[in-house]
C-alpha cells in the first residue's frame, strides 16, 4: 500500500511538470473590457471595447496616431520623465519586451508621456536615445495634449488611472499596466509593468496574439 | 477487527501521502517555471567586513529596497544612459562620503560617471537619518562587487552639516 502511494507521487510529479510548463500556444488571449450586444438582423452580435481614434508625436515629430498600428499588436503603457517612482522599473522592464520582439514588424510600443509640459519632442528622443532605443520604427515615445492623454488612459480607452495629483510623488499619479492591444483595437491583456513575473507573461503572451494573425 | 484497523490505518497513511502530493507538486510548479534565480550579491562581503558593518548592510539593503531601487536597479546597474550605475561607479567609490549629501539633498544638473555623461535629477530624501545613510552607504559601496572601508557616523553627521 505505501508503495503504491509512491507511485501514485511519482506519476503525479511527472503529469504536474508536464503541463505546468507547457506552452500552450493555441490558446486565446481573453478580450478584456465592457461588452455590448446589438441585434443585427435577428442575431446578437458582441460589440467588444476598442482604443478611441487619437493623435499624438512621437519623438522623432512624427505624428503618431490609431492608423500607424495598422496591421500591428502593441503595447502601450504611461509614464513621465522626472518620475522618481515606479518608470524607471517599468522602462527596464519594457525594454525586456523590446529586445524580445524589436525585430518583429507586426510589433509596436507606444508608450504616452502623462507631463506633456515637461516631456517635449526633444526631451522625449533625449531620453529614448539615452534608453538605447535608437529610433521610432518599433518604440514610440509620444506626448500630445495633456487632455488627450488623460482621456485615451482612461476608461475610453487603456482602462488604467492617469492624471495630475499633487500629492503623489513627482506630482502625477499613473498605473504601471502595461497593455497589450490587438489589430482590432481590442485589449488583450493587462500586466503589472513593475513586476518581471508578470511582463515575463506579457513575453509569453505575445506571440499567442501574433500567432492569431497568422495565416 | 484487524483488518478494519488496517483500513483505518491505511487511511492515516493516505493522508499523509496527500500532503507530501501536494507539497511535491508546489515545490516542483515553484522550481520548475520559477525565472530568473536571484543571484547573491554577498558573497565574498561575508569575509570582508566585520559582523557589525554587516548588519549595517544588510539593513542598508532593506533601505535600499525601499529608496533607491526602483531607478538604481536591483543590480546596481541603474538605467541605460538615463540612471547612473552605483555598481562599478567611479562617481561613488572614489568619494563615498560625498553620496551622503546625494542621498539627503537630492542631486540636479549633469555629472560624469565611468565617463558617461548623465542629467536625470535624483530625488531627495529628507527623512533619512544620518544612521540610515550610513547603512545605505555600506550597502551600495560593498555590493555588487564594489568595495570600500565602511564610514564613521561622525564623519557622515559633518559632512550633511556642511555646505
Amino acid at each position: 500500500m505505501e508503495k503504491k502511494a509512491y507511485k501514485l507521487v511519482l506519476i503525479l510529479l511527472v503529469l504536474s511538470s508536464v503541463f505546468s510548463c507547457g506552452a500552450e500556444r493555441k490558446q486565446k488571449l481573453p478580450i478584456l473590457g465592457r461588452q455590448e450586444f446589438k441585434e443585427v438582423n435577428g442575431t446578437l452580435d458582441t460589440i467588444f471595447h476598442t482604443i478611441p481614434d487619437f493623435s499624438f508625436v512621437d519623438q522623432d515629430s512624427v505624428t503618431v496616431t490609431h492608423e500607424t498600428f495598422e496591421g500591428k499588436i502593441y503595447v502601450a503603457d504611461f509614464f513621465f520623465g522626472t518620475c522618481p517612482t515606479i518608470c524607471p522599473i517599468m522602462k527596464q522592464q519594457m525594454l525586456r519586451v523590446y529586445e524580445s520582439f524589436k525585430d518583429n514588424p507586426d510589433f509596436a510600443i507606444l508608450s504616452h508621456t502623462i507631463d506633456p509640459e515637461h516631456d517635449t519632442v526633444a526631451y522625449l528622443k533625449d531620453f529614448s536615445l539615452r534608453l538605447g532605443i535608437p529610433d521610432n520604427s518599433v518604440w514610440k515615445f509620444v506626448t500630445g495634449v495633456q487632455d488627450e492623454i488623460y482621456e485615451i488612459g482612461s476608461a475610453n480607452g487603456y482602462l488604467v488611472p492617469v492624471g495630475e495629483d499633487q500629492d503623489a510623488p513627482g506630482g502625477f499619479i499613473h498605473s504601471g499596466a502595461f497593455i497589450l492591444i490587438d489589430q482590432e483595437k481590442r485589449i488583450r491583456g493587462i500586466y503589472d509593468g513593475t513586476k518581471p513575473i508578470e511582463v515575463g507573461a506579457l513575453i509569453n503572451d505575445i506571440p499567442k496574439l501574433l500567432a492569431e494573425y497568422e495565416q | 477487527m484487524s483488518s478494519r484497523d488496517l483500513k483505518s490505518g491505511n487511511w492515516t497513511l493516505g493522508v499523509g501521502s496527500l500532503k507530501l502530493i501536494f507539497v511535491s507538486l508546489a515545490m516542483l510548479l515553484l522550481y520548475a517555471c520559477g525565472g530568473t534565480g536571484e543571484k547573491s550579491d554577498n558573497e565574498n562581503v561575508q569575509s570582508r567586513l566585520t559582523t557589525d558593518d554587516l548588519k549595517m548592510f544588510a539593513v542598508g539593503q532593506q533601505l535600499y529596497k525601499r529608496y533607491c531601487i526602483n531607478c538604481h536597479m536591483e543590480n546596481g546597474e541603474g538605467l541605460g544612459k538615463l540612471i547612473p550605475p552605483l555598481k562599478n561607479s567611479d562617481y561613488l567609490l572614489n568619494d563615498v562620503l560625498r553620496s551622503s549629501r546625494v542621498i539627503k539633498y537630492g542631486l540636479k544638473g549633469p555629472i560624469e560617471i565611468n565617463g558617461q555623461s548623465y542629467n536625470q535629477p535624483m530625488p531627495a530624501n529628507p527623512d533619512l537619518t544620518p544612521f540610515e545613510i550610513l547603512e545605505l552607504l555600506v550597502y551600495i559601496s560593498n555590493a555588487w562587487g564594489n568595495e570600500s572601508d565602511v564610514l564613521s557616523l561622525e564623519e557622515i553627521e559633518n559632512h550633511l552639516k556642511s555646505n
